[in-house]
């Protein structure tokens, strides 16, 4: 027994604290390089103008596909809002997922809609479509509604795919609430092609429970209320702003949030669309594009941009959390899996021999690695005497380390976009920071555990998402819907 | 006032390396100390040690860690805890202090950015206080943060203003010896100050530091090498695009679409275009069409044609999209005659611009890609030319729709439909 208890606590302070200085290492790191690429971009966009692609009649058309499942409440409001970006070439598509609420009837009265006789292709397998629908209103001569049989949000977007035929696609979740000059924004990096295509770029995903919507858009940016929902300001902050910038122009960024993605087309089709075998339908395509190009040998780029440039209501109880997380981990390791041809290929660049390991170790494994880290440490404490200094130091290490990078986080954004207005709310922002590893970071363990678990038994569905809904305070009162992401799951497990 | 910009400045730029700074005299004395007996830490060493410091932390440690298996790493952990610690009040500090200057800093710029418009437009358009606006904008422009706001405004003024008020405008920048200011900008070694150089010398019309922009139009930097080109189309009276001839870089899409703003918005006279078609590099050809088709320049037609032997895909795309585009019925037998041997992107495009063209003469040839072509895409766009075509184009969509031989029914009942 002491023998088994010498080689666990070995395995506790060795193994287990490499691997966490190692991890630590890697962060300090993607947060320096992150700030380096920030400031150069922020200086290069000082001098842009918006403007030009707005007036220009060079600009690529747009269609931005906005898949919809059970969002009545919200969805002739959203609708509204896209139909209002700034952009000279777009239409927007929304796919009405096999609603069983009246979402469609709404849209339908709302925008006036009829049925066309619209021709397609099925270029990407999907659900069969019901019908397309225009607006006998001129004015909205750019909205085009698809209706058609359930088959999840990857299988939504695939269908209006196929029923664009513009340049690019933008991909966006109907209830998450684009920045007005959000497209202008992410086609310049189409606009700056040279030698290498660009294929995808990802904006910045906010988080805007508690904020000021009106008329579908944020009019003032608040500070989550719940903590729940403000440890996640800090954690989409650091993953945006720290991870994903670096790693963009490290060129080894394997996710392009499904919440908001801009991509050519033409590509996508090739590589067959988004895969409806995953719950993690975002990730795997931006990896299978890549991994598309590489095989082909073509010269390509996937971009990022750090402005802020969609809000989305993240879940503000432990449950919906809970199953959140828990859809993330089964995406991530399906993913990874079905790629893992990857893995250190050195045809893949760094992508292959830096992004794909990191997403492997750090953000699958990590939490694994995490949880059985704890199992020693308390079998050791049961069973033995640990060195309680050693672990004492350690615990500071890792606490004063997650800290102190999360208030890093709070400064870039402070020095970049500042979009909370309230000294308080920074503050506020900060002390969330020192009780996030406490309550929050043991919770993502566990959830990321169960993920794991259920992705080892199987488990296929999205899981039901139920949101407080955003409070538009141009109603003058607050809507408390129960929402159903789209999903083939969501709707069984409604039905 | 200067104060604060130098203090921001020196916060945003030094952050990092004041708190490294803190760090590295806190700590790494200690830690080279440390390391001075990384193989022998007996309680005496570590006593020898705590007699040079008195840091309680450190003795803490030192006392209660066990060394003789992780010292470094164990060295390491302190090092970093107590660096993450500093760093964090450090941070906090600053954030607070920060939000404060930059509140502070962007009221009063938007302060002076009222008084000095207000100013400006007295000197330009009020005769009466005309004798005493330029003293008190000569005071302005002798405090090197007040003229950086002077110059911004007179720039944001020059874009809207025209005839005498512009070189009045003009007059008094170089009475308040601003170009120099300029000049210096555009010759500095960082980019960004180049750039802003650059612009004021395009606003003004300041042609005699044309040099460095030259030299900036093959620039590594994208956004110089782009704002050298914008500056180059407003200065160079004698030939605006003549940084085409010699433009060895992509000329991305970018950097098309400014030049082409810039042309718009300041009324430049248009050069013929065609003049581009044989540039060697594609970008520059593939924007010279783009710009005969914006611009409407239908003599080039015959030097488009010829670019549908390009042997770049991308050339002979935008060549057959132009000539549909400028509805050059003289394409309509080259376009017919290249439908054999394009690929599909291309061969789409063709039967598009034989829509945009709605010559009759391709009303067969357009029946015959619906009836042999497999591809719902080409039959489509091949339906809408027809469609196009007026009343015989109708009348053949029509019989094609009753035809037995094909279901084209869904098809031309698409490209029928006008709401789509």
């Amino acid at each position: 027994m002491q023998h088994i208890l010498d080689i666990l606590g070995w395995v506790l302070s060795n193994i287990i604290l490499l691997i966490t200085i190692f991890i630590f290492t890697a962060y300090f790191l993607l947060a320096v390089f992150s700030a380096v690429t920030l400031r150069v971009y922020l200086r290069k966009n000082s001098y842009v103008d918006y403007n030009s692609i707005i007036l220009s009649p060079l600009t690529p058309s747009v269609s931005v596909i906005a898949p919809a499942f059970n969002e009545s409440r919200t969805i002739v409001e959203n609708v509204r809002a896209l139909l209002s970006l700034y952009y000279n070439n777009f239409e927007v598509i929304v796919v009405n997922d096999g609603s069983t609420d009246d979402s469609f009837n709404k849209i339908m009265q709302a925008y006036d809609l009829e049925k066309v006789n619209y021709f397609f292709d099925y270029r990407i397998p999907c659900q069969r479509i019901r019908g397309v629908y225009k607006s006998k209103n001129r004015s909205f001569y750019n909205l085009i509604v698809i209706d058609k049989i359930n088959g999840g949000k990857a299988d939504a977007l695939n269908a209006g795919i196929n029923v664009s035929h513009n340049q690019l696609i933008c991909s966006i979740d109907v209830d998450s609430i684009m920045e007005p000059d959000a497209l202008l924004k992410m086609v310049k990096p189409f606009l700056e092609e040279t030698d290498k295509k660009v294929i995808g770029a990802g904006g910045v995903v906010r988080i805007a429970n508690s904020s000021d919507i009106q008329g579908g858009q944020i009019k003032k940016v608040n500070l989550p209320r719940k903590f729940l929902a403000r440890v996640q300001v800090l954690e989409y902050t650091r993953a945006f702003l720290m991870g994903r910038m670096a790693w963009a122009r490290l060129d080894g960024l394997l996710l392009i949030s499904g919440a908001l993605g801009l991509f050519d087309r033409e590509t996508v089709i090739k590589c067959g669309g988004y895969s409806i075998e995953t719950v993690g339908e975002d990730m795997e395509l931006v990896v299978r594009m890549r991994r598309y190009m590489s095989d082909n040998g073509e010269k390509y780029k996937v971009t990022y941009i750090p402005d802020p440039l969609c809000w989305t209501e993240v879940p503000s109880s432990l449950k919906v959390l809970g199953r959140q997380r828990n859809r993330w981990t089964r995406g991530t390791a399906e993913t990874l899996l079905k790629h893992k041809k990857i893995f250190f290929g050195r045809k893949y660049g760094i992508f292959g021999l830096l992004g794909y390991p990191y997403w492997f170790f750090f953000e699958w494994l990590a939490p694994i690695i995490e949880f059985f880290a704890l199992l020693f440490f308390l079998f050791y404490v049961i069973f033995s005497t640990p060195n309680w200094p050693f672990v004492i130091l350690l615990f500071t290490f890792v606490y004063t380390f997650a800290v102190s990078l999360s208030i890093w986080a709070v400064l870039f954004e402070e020095m970049t976009y500042h979009k909370y207005e309230r000294k308080r709310d920074v503050l506020k922002l900060i002390g969330t920071a020192f009780f996030e590893p406490f309550f929050f970071h043991p919770l993502t363990v566990a959830w990321a555990i169960k993920g794991n678990w259920d992705y080892l038994r199987g488990k296929k569905a999205w899981g039901k998402m139920d949101r407080e809904g955003f409070k538009d305070s141009s109603a003058g009162k607050s809507e408390k819907p129960e929402k159903v992401l789209p999903g083939k799951e969501s709707e069984r497990e409604t039905s | 006032m200067r104060l604060i910009i130098n203090i921001r400045l020196f916060s945003s730029r030094y952050l990092v390396i004041m708190s490294l700074g803190i760090m590295f005299f806190l700590v790494v004395p200690d830690s080279l100390s440390f390391a001075l007996r990384v193989n022998n830490h007996s309680s005496q060493g570590i006593s020898e040690i705590e007699s040079r410091s008195g840091n309680n932390m450190r003795i803490f440690f030192l006392k209660h860690v066990d060394f003789d298996q992780h010292t470094a790493l164990i060295r390491g952990l302190i090092i970093v805890t107590i660096y993450s610690s500093i760093s964090m009040i450090i941070l906090l500090v600053f954030i607070l202090f920060h939000r404060n200057q930059m509140e502070s800093e962007e009221r009063m710029r938007q302060e002076l950015k009222e008084k000095y418009q207000s100013l400006l437009m007295d000197y330009l358009f009020n005769d009466d206080e005309s004798a005493q606006t330029p003293n008190k904008i000569s005071a302005i422009a002798a405090d090197d943060f007040k003229r950086l706001i002077l110059m911004e405004e007179m720039r944001d003024l020059i874009v809207n203003l025209s005839g005498d008020a512009a070189d009045n405008l003009r007059k008094l920048y170089y009475r308040l010896n601003l170009d120099v200011d300029s000049r210096i900008k555009a010759s500095s070694r960082k980019w960004h100050i180049k750039i802003k150089g650059f612009r004021e010398l395009a606003f003004m019309n300041i042609k005699d530091a044309n040099k460095e922009i030259v030299r900036c139009l093959h620039s590594n930097n994208s956004i110089l090498r782009m704002e050298a080109q914008l500056a180059m189309v407003r200065l160079n009276d004698e030939d605006r695009f003549s940084f085409l001839d010699h433009l060895q870089r992509p000329f991305t899409m970018w950097e098309q679409i400014n030049v082409h703003e810039m042309i718009v918005n300041h009324n430049l006279e248009i050069p013929k275009f065609k003049r581009w078609l044989n540039s060697s590099n594609k970008t520059v050809v593939i924007f010279s069409m783009k710009m005969i088709r914006v611009f409407k320049q239908k003599e080039a037609w015959m030097e488009i044609v010829r670019l549908l032997d390009d042997k770049d895909p991308e050339i002979r795309n935008n060549a057959i999209f132009v000539l549909g585009e400028l509805r050059i019925k003289q394409a309509v037998i080259p376009l017919k005659h290249h439908y054999k041997s394009e690929i599909y992107e291309n061969l789409l495009e063709i039967v598009i611009a034989l829509g945009r063209i709605s010559d009759l003469s391709a009303l067969r040839f357009l029946i015959m890609v619906i009836d042999k072509e497999d591809d719902v895409q080409l039959q489509i766009e091949a339906a809408r030319a027809i469609r196009d075509m007026g009343d015989p184009g109708e009348k053949a969509l029509d019989k094609l729709m009753h035809s037995d031989y094909k279901n084209y029914k869904i098809i031309i009942k698409h490209v029928l439909d006008k709401r789509i």
